[in-house]
């Protein structure tokens, strides 16, 4: 199993969460606060990081050399066949879940789409359901990630969390792109995952 | 009819239609208690018996399934046969069954519904010859072993190709869940209703109970029912009706109709339903007996209703009937016109129209004539709304210059998450790749932003710097900054109406910006601080009166009764208080 350097998993948390705070990238990269301030810290020093308010993202050049580190880190990830299995599985996953919040944000009505007022709690409690079932399926397909890159695991918390604060009651935790919801924590483990494998974004 | 409804210790037989009353709706659940009251209007449904809620109790609390079930499965499936006049597990005309669980309230995490049961290698050339479709038969049977393989044997189910025999399919199925689909129709059924009962108990039904406050002695239901083809010959079909239009909401059946089909062909899009006239110029009768059936359920369940049925062979069957959706518009012509029928009352009226629903109505569009401008680039309209300003192609750039007060419109070829904080900040958000199921588009609708998506290469990024106009709806990006329209709530009979009635009942004053007097007014959206909707209610603390958009937003309207304003200023004036409205009906209840 290969991993980033610590360093260069700082550096990856704030490209993947930009503007994001020590807490998000010590969650992320699973290593402790103190250990991540200090790192980005050096990161600030070294030009690779820019701080606003206690908030970082990566510089231009850095981001360049995240690439490259990409492909040194998992290049051997990338041609591992069961991997590629995997990924792809989440590619679909992905069209399926992509539908999903389309059919929880419009319905068709004779032919013509139209905003979900969330009017209707009986329509709300199916998506959320077929949510439920979507997150069964990728709960196992992101265990099995995890072997290959163990960050993955945190996706999955965070997707979970999403999905129960919605269950409970609290719609934004669907869609809401100004929160981690179900989609924005979707989001950026696809963005995550594209850096691992390489892969261009197909839209 | 067929002799009396099967009954037994764990079983009921679905037939109101023969004058009993209604079985209690904790005893069957919510989805047979719907079939029920379709039958007690006197509505054709598809036969159906339920194994009730108190077989899963007796399941939770022993482990194994109840003494007798069994016994009362079989008895129940020779009822089914003896309605229609099918086979079980046999080899000639099958019977095949729907699953469905059904607690009286429904919940995530529940085993969703198993189709096609009891459809079988045997009987597989019998469905074809009836069907006369040796496709259909065996695609019904591949979508078989896939739901039955996910939602009974819990597996993802690898694909099963069309071009692979059936034994192969059985194959991959028994690979990935490590066990067998059985043979026999009857221990199919049994494990079906099994896993509805484990359903019941997994961790996310559990969890949705602790937290809703749902008694654990609930228990769900099963609903068997038999399953009717569109597709078995000239004289079948399958379609959905509105008793409404859901479009406009004017008073007129609303429906399509797909002749030889089954549902699934309707909702894939594989084949384009035709209107209701092509039912009633193929069978003024069926089409007269739909009609009043729509016209009887929408009287009993005083609301709009969207029926799904199916025709077998000349005979119509109800399949399903549910409150329907509906456009906007029609929300607002439902709502007054049901009241004027006399159907509910003005409060009721009132807490059918939503906020949002009445500011889409009202929300800014291109005029006619600007409407008619050669459009720069041209996409998919994933998002209404119109926005203008300059195109920027980096999202960096687009928050720097909307902090200096530019309006930004932001284009890209692509969305990543990185994108996100220079939506937020932008007009409207146009991208070159990507259809509407796409990440631009999830975020862009999140966010109420006029979205286009899907330009093609180049066609938008290339407008870098220019001034252009926005249409989320119709998917135009125009030159220049064009004219807007804003509808005048006060010209539709029906928000006029409505507008009426929310106003002799609003908690809160809310006056036009031509009404308002010249006097402090405190203008929210000048504050930063306004932003953040947990900070509204200091904001408005001590204040008057206050103006602005955000005071209009459900937020803003919370904060200003909680602040109890004189009154505020707005226009259009029927979404705050509409939301003025139904916040303070909410509280009283």
């Amino acid at each position: 199993m290969a991993d980033m350097r610590e360093m260069h998993s700082v550096l990856h948390a704030f490209a993947i969460k930009k503007l994001g705070s020590i807490e998000d990238a010590a969650a992320l990269t699973g290593l402790d606060e103190a250990q991540v301030s200090a790192l980005a810290a050096e990161a600030v020093a070294g030009g690779r990081l820019n701080e606003v308010d206690g908030r970082y993202m990566v510089t231009p050049t850095a981001q360049i050399t995240l690439k490259g580190v990409y492909a040194k880190v998992y290049g051997t990830l990338r041609d591992d066949a069961g991997f590629r299995e995997d990924y792809e599985a989440f590619e679909r996953t992905n069209d399926d879940l992509k539908q999903l919040m389309t059919d929880w944000q419009t319905l068709t009505i004779a032919g013509e789409t139209v905003a979900n007022d969330h009017s209707d709690p009986d329509y709300d409690q199916r998506i959320i359901s077929r949510l439920d079932r979507l997150h069964d399926r990728a709960e196992r397909l992101l265990e099995r990630l995890a072997q290959h890159v163990p960050r993955v695991g945190y996706y999955g918390n965070q997707l979970l969390a999403a999905l129960e604060k919605a269950e409970d009651g609290d719609l934004r935790w669907v869609s809401d792109a100004t929160i981690a919801s179900y989609h924005t924590v979707w989001f950026e483990l696809h963005e995550d995952l594209l850096r691992v494998t390489g892969l261009a974004r197909r839209e | 009819m067929v002799g009396a409804a099967v009954t037994g210790r764990w079983l009921v037989g679905l037939d109101a239609a023969g004058g009993s009353a209604l079985p209690d709706r904790g005893l069957i659940g919510g989805k047979a208690w719907s079939i029920a009251h379709m039958q007690s209007l006197g509505l054709p449904t598809p036969p159906a018996f339920v194994v009730t809620t108190e077989a899963c109790l007796e399941y939770q609390r022993s482990g194994t399934m109840p003494d007798g079930l069994e016994t009362e499965l079989q008895a129940g499936m020779r009822w089914l046969e003896g309605r229609s006049g099918r086979r079980f597990g046999g080899d000639e005309k099958p019977l095949l069954v729907a699953v469905r669980s059904g607690a009286a309230i429904s919940m995530p995490g529940m085993m969703d519904t198993l189709l096609n049961l009891g459809i079988s290698e045997a009987n597989l050339a019998a469905l074809a010859a009836e069907s006369g479709d040796a496709a259909f038969a065996r695609d019904t049977y591949r979508r078989f072993l896939q739901l039955y393989a996910e939602v009974v044997l819990g597996t993802d189910c690898p694909e099963l190709k069309c071009g692979e025999n059936l034994g192969d399919w059985r194959a991959k199925v028994e690979r990935n869940a490590g066990r067998a689909v059985p043979d026999d129709s009857m221990r199919q059924l049994s494990a079906a209703v099994q896993a509805v009962f484990d359903s019941w108990n997994s961790r996310r039904a559990r969890r949705y109970r602790k937290h809703h406050g749902i008694p654990e002695t609930l228990g769900t239901a099963v609903t068997v029912q038999l399953m009717v083809f569109g597709n078995f010959d000239g004289q079948s079909g399958t379609g959905v009706l509105f008793s409404r239009n859901p479009l406009d909401g004017s008073p007129v059946p609303y429906g399509e109709y797909l002749r030889r089909a089954q549902g699934e062909d309707v909702v894939s899009g594989r084949h384009t339903p035709q209107s209701l006239d092509d039912l009633h110029a193929h069978s003024p009768r069926l089409h007269a007996q739909l009609l009043t059936a729509a016209g009887r359920l929408e009287e009993s369940n005083r609301e709009v209703q969207d029926i799904e049925f199916t025709v077998q062979r000349g005979t119509l069957y109800l399949l399903q009937s549910r409150t329907a959706k509906r456009a906007p518009a029609a929300a607002v012509r439902i709502a007054v016109d049901m009241q004027r029928e006399g159907a509910i009352d003005i409060a009721e009226a009132i807490s059918r129209v939503t906020p949002a629903q009445v500011r889409s109505l009202l929300s800014p569009r291109l005029t006619a004539a600007a409407a008619r401008t050669t459009p720069l680039a041209t996409g998919n309209g994933v998002s209404p709304g119109v926005g203008a300003g300059v195109v920027v192609t980096s999202a960096d750039e687009a928050e720097s210059r909307a902090k200096r007060g530019e309006d930004v419109i932001l284009a890209t070829a692509t969305t990543c998450p990185d994108d996100v904080h220079g939506m937020i900040a932008a007009r409207a958000v146009v991208t070159e790749f990507g259809g509407s199921t796409s990440h631009a588009a999830v975020v862009g609708r999140s966010l109420g932003l006029p979205c286009v998506v899907g330009c093609g290469a180049g066609a938008v990024t290339a407008l870098d710097g220019e001034t252009v106009t926005v249409d989320g709806g119709a998917g135009g990006v125009y030159p220049g900054v064009l004219e807007i329209d804003h509808p005048d709530e006060r010209e539709d009979e029906w928000l006029r109406q409505l507008l009426q009635w929310v106003a002799e009942r609003s908690p809160l004053r809310v006056l036009r910006p031509d009404e308002a007097p010249e006097e402090d007014i405190l203008d929210l959206d000048a504050l930063e601080a306004a932003a953040d909707p947990d900070r509204l209610a200091e904001l408005l603390r001590e204040v008057e009166a206050a103006g602005g958009r955000t005071v209009s937003s459900d937020e803003g309207i919370a904060a200003a009764l909680a602040a109890k304003l004189r009154y505020i200023v707005a226009e259009p004036t029927l979404p705050p208080l509409l939301a003025a409205v139904q916040m303070s009906a909410g509280k009283e209840s």
